[in-house]
């Protein structure tokens, strides 16, 4: 438990960090969060149907199945908002970190198996939610200009906190 | 015409609600992934009716599993007759955190 939340910490600490260093002084600007956050939503897409893939456990498959309703959702309510204000998310040196991150950890998942990877990918989705969370509510709708855009970032928000309750329970069913 | 409509109204209230006066149609949206509002006081023979106002689908499924709205997609409106009395629980079969409860009386 404590390990996972210094886990959580240290990820979250580094990427803001990141986020900040990369920025400069104005914080990111809404076309790359935009861009920061569809790839974080495509990445947890990509955790789900690795679990559909590889878990039998319905719990996990219902879990998975819930993430790609809801960040499609999510994913399509911000093209439709870019495309309304006729701009495009622009691609950023922390998207391309959070994509190869991914990557190593989808290639940890998938050595595992049973029972091993149900509990690793329900951690991963904690974490993972903390992360992404603690990063949506402390940078990206401060930093936010736009007011439809941010508002959007909010609606997100509050389905992947739901996400991270609901993965807590997962923890639990697969501990 | 005005008896053939006095008629037909008269009609209506006595079948369906032979007791009460006029049946009632109850909204519950489901917005933010919250049933809004959780809990509501209903009359059997009222009828409830989900409104999707979320980006994501959601489902109203009966913790009983006696009725099931089925997937929700966004806009998406589902309605019911409550037939029994007492405490209705549900909850949105793709997210347990989204609960509601329907007292029918
Ligand atoms: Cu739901």
């Amino acid at each position: 438990m404590l390990r996972r939340a210094m886990i959580a910490a240290a990820f979250a600490a580094a990427a803001l960090t990141g986020l900040a260093v990369q920025a400069g002084d104005e914080g990111p600007s809404d076309l790359e969060i935009a861009h920061i956050a569809y790839t974080a939503g495509e990445i947890d897409i990509r955790y789900a149907h690795l679990a559909l893939a590889l878990s039998d456990n319905p719990a996990v498959r219902g879990f998975a199945e819930t993430m790609i309703r809801d960040h499609s959702a999510v994913n399509d309510a911000a093209l439709g908002l870019l495309d309304k204000l006729g701009a495009k998310a622009r691609d950023n040196p922390t998207s391309r970190s959070l994509l190869k991150q991914a990557a190593e950890k989808r290639a940890e998942l998938k050595a595992l198996s049973g029972a091993a990877f149900d509990r690793a990918y329900a951690e991963n989705e904690l974490a993972y939610h903390q992360f992404v969370n603690k990063t949506v509510e402390e940078v990206f709708i401060p930093a936010a200009d736009n007011e439809e855009f941010k508002a959007l970032l909010g609606t997100a928000l509050k389905t992947f906190k739901i996400h991270q309750a609901h993965a807590e329970r997962l923890v639990e069913q697969t501990r | 015409m005005r008896r053939a409509l006095y008629g037909l109204v008269a009609g209506l209230a006595y079948a369906s609600v032979p007791q009460t006066g006029e049946a009632e149609t109850h909204i519950i949206e489901m917005r933010g992934l919250e049933f809004i509002p959780a809990e509501i006081d209903v009359a059997v023979g009222d009828t409830v009716t989900w409104v999707n106002a979320d980006v994501m689908p959601h489902t109203a499924t009966a913790s009983d599993g006696s009725w099931d709205s089925g997937t929700m997609e966004a806009g998406d409106e589902w309605s019911l007759v409550i037939e029994t009395e007492g405490a209705l629980d549900y909850v949105c079969a793709f997210h347990p955190t989204m609960t509601g409860v329907i007292n029918a009386r």
